[in-house]
């Protein structure tokens, strides 16, 4: 594969760091190489933070995504849209959630902007508002086709306590049905 | 050391499972960003070996309690970020002095004080080589990747006991904090690796900790095993007591220093990458030199001949090294997240000032754009 780049942003406390640590993850242990930063604030909570995920058959040096060089970005939070929205290259997708960021017509424009409740689907149809990680997995993957589907979720539930795997796992069926849907 | 052991994990959690691996037993510290997952972790693993890991009231006593651990004859390490160095300066003079063996983690976030704390920077170079008031030799080891993460703590215990002294091992908060995979060596490679402390084994009597050679450490008995010295942070005498006496005075810092330069070559610890045929040299360390890296790399596809030196142990620096490098090459670009702290110590081990060098203090990493685009102004 070519190299891979994701960018998840949020503010503090969300939990969009747990999803870079499953790509990453995943990735190396389906062959290859995979690496996580996150940037955050000193801010305890609400924050912006980001997530940069790079996943790559060749030995990546440079952990941080490169501007201009993000094919998939996903952003729960309006304030760490904006600051880092640009790094997203000319044509990619940033799936949003529509409750909390509000894009410009210039935005939907220059990149391919999907509307996905995130959160609202963690929290009313999955039924646990954490699960938000896990349905972004789930969309990035869906969109990216960056890694065997089976060897994510079998990673994600190794970083999970087992008695909330059923839930993590519908967190999952959900995140791609809805992507799928907006593929549409 | 191998590589052969893959462990996906952070730079903060790999320093905290090497201590653990390289036979470290206490931990006493406070938590400070970035640092604190090397806390989080060893407090984990530690009660699980029947060892013990203490969150003290501050960075001070953090240290303090270590030097009890080290007098005691036991590995032992402390961590913190910066302001906790400041903090800690004093006893580390002390550990200096008495030459107790000891363990510091120093991830590095930007300052002067509290600075930014969630942010990188490599502003403690010159505080390592240096953290209290007085005379003698540092020796500080650098990360550049995740798995020098866990091999260079390691490292820097066997240095600490060897040399019988304060190790600083840096890291900054984008090794700390970064998430990927490490090619590590074996449990058992690391463990035979252990070359304990230097013991005296004859008759207490004749026990005098600090009477050795005019190159060698002291010989510290762990407490409490029926080997008596006194332990003191002025100037003293074979037996550890305090003196001013001129030509004892003398000798101890001396000695001090003499202790680290005369063996040097075991210290010293340097990465050359794509140096040999190279036209403009790239000097850095720490997590800039991944950035480094990746800049070569692309620079070298576009038919531009650079390589990086980058040391791995900055105190003592390699200044022959160095000096060799100098000659070799007419353009030199120093690479850190400082205002140059690294720079003044490769124009002096060079012998020249008309080093280049490209700096950031805004706590952001270098990208290796960033370094492309000077490269390119050369």
């Amino acid at each position: 594969m070519s190299r891979v780049v994701m960018r998840f942003t949020g503010v503090g406390g969300q939990g969009v760091l747990l999803a870079g640590e499953i790509f990453a993850a995943a990735k190396i242990k389906a062959g290859g190489y995979g690496v996580k930063t996150a940037t955050y604030t000193s801010q305890v909570r609400g924050g912006p933070t980001v997530v940069d995920i790079q996943l790559d058959d060749k030995e990546i040096f440079y952990p941080y995504a490169t501007d201009g060089h993000v094919d998939f970005m996903l952003s729960v939070a309006e304030a760490s849209y904006k600051l880092f929205k640009n790094g997203v290259k000319e044509g990619g997708t940033i799936v949003i959630e529509p409750n909390l960021v509000h894009p410009t017509e210039e935005d939907r424009k220059k990149w391919n902007i999907v509307e996905i409740p995130i959160i609202t689907i963690a929290k009313e149809e999955v039924g646990n508002v954490i699960t938000q990680s896990v349905v972004a997995l789930a969309i990035a993957n869906t969109y990216t086709q960056a890694l065997d589907e089976q060897v994510l979720i079998d990673t994600m539930l190794s970083k999970v306590p087992a008695k909330v795997h059923e839930v993590n796992k519908k967190a999952y069926e959900l995140g791609k049905k809805y992507a799928l849907e907006s593929m549409k | 050391m191998s590589a052969t052991r893959e462990i996906i994990s952070s730079g903060n959690e790999l320093a905290a499972i090497a201590a653990v691996d390289a036979g470290c037993m206490f931990f006493a510290g406070y938590p400070l960003t970035p640092s604190s997952e090397v806390m989080h972790v060893i407090s984990d693993l530690l009660p699980k070996k029947g060892g013990a890991a203490i969150q003290m009231e501050d960075e001070i006593a953090g240290v303090a309690a270590a030097i009890g651990a080290g007098m005691a004859g036991i590995r032992t390490l402390t961590a913190t970020s910066g302001p906790g160095m400041s903090l800690k300066a004093e006893n580390l003079g002390l550990a200096q002095m008495a030459e107790v063996p000891l363990v510091c983690v120093n991830v590095m976030r930007g300052g002067p004080s509290t600075g930014l704390p969630t942010r990188v920077a490599q502003g403690d170079i010159a505080q390592a080589k240096n953290p209290s008031h007085g005379d003698y030799k540092s020796i500080t080891v650098c990360a550049g990747n995740l798995a020098e993460c866990y091999t260079e703590t390691v490292r820097a215990f066997n240095l600490a006991d060897r040399f019988m002294q304060p190790v600083f091992v840096l890291l900054d908060e984008t090794l700390g904090h970064m998430h990927a995979k490490a090619m590590l060596p074996t449990v058992e490679e690391v463990q035979a690796g252990i070359v304990p402390r230097k013991t005296f084994d004859g008759p207490a009597e004749e026990y005098q900790p600090y009477g050795v050679a005019q190159d060698e450490p002291a010989v510290l008995n762990p407490m409490f095993t029926g080997y008596r010295y006194h332990f003191t942070g002025l100037h003293h005498d074979a037996m550890g007591f305090p003196t001013e006496e001129i030509e004892t005075c003398r000798k101890l810092i001396d000695r001090l220093f003499r202790k680290v330069e005369a063996y040097q070559d075991e210290i010293e610890s340097n990465e050359e990458y794509m140096i040999e045929d190279a036209d403009i040299l790239l000097v850095g360390y720490g997590s800039a030199s991944l950035a480094i890296k990746e800049a070569v790399d692309v620079l070298r596809a576009e038919g531009v001949k650079v390589g990086m030196f980058r040391p791995i142990t900055i105190w003592p620096s390699p200044e022959t090294r160095m000096h060799e490098l100098g000659e070799k090459f007419d353009k030199v670009l120093v690479v850190e997240l400082n205002q140059g702290q690294y720079l003044e110590e490769v124009q002096r081990s060079m012998g020249r000032l008309d080093i280049n060098k490209l700096t950031k203090t805004n706590g952001r990493p270098f990208s290796p754009s960033d370094i492309i685009e000077k490269v390119k102004e050369l």
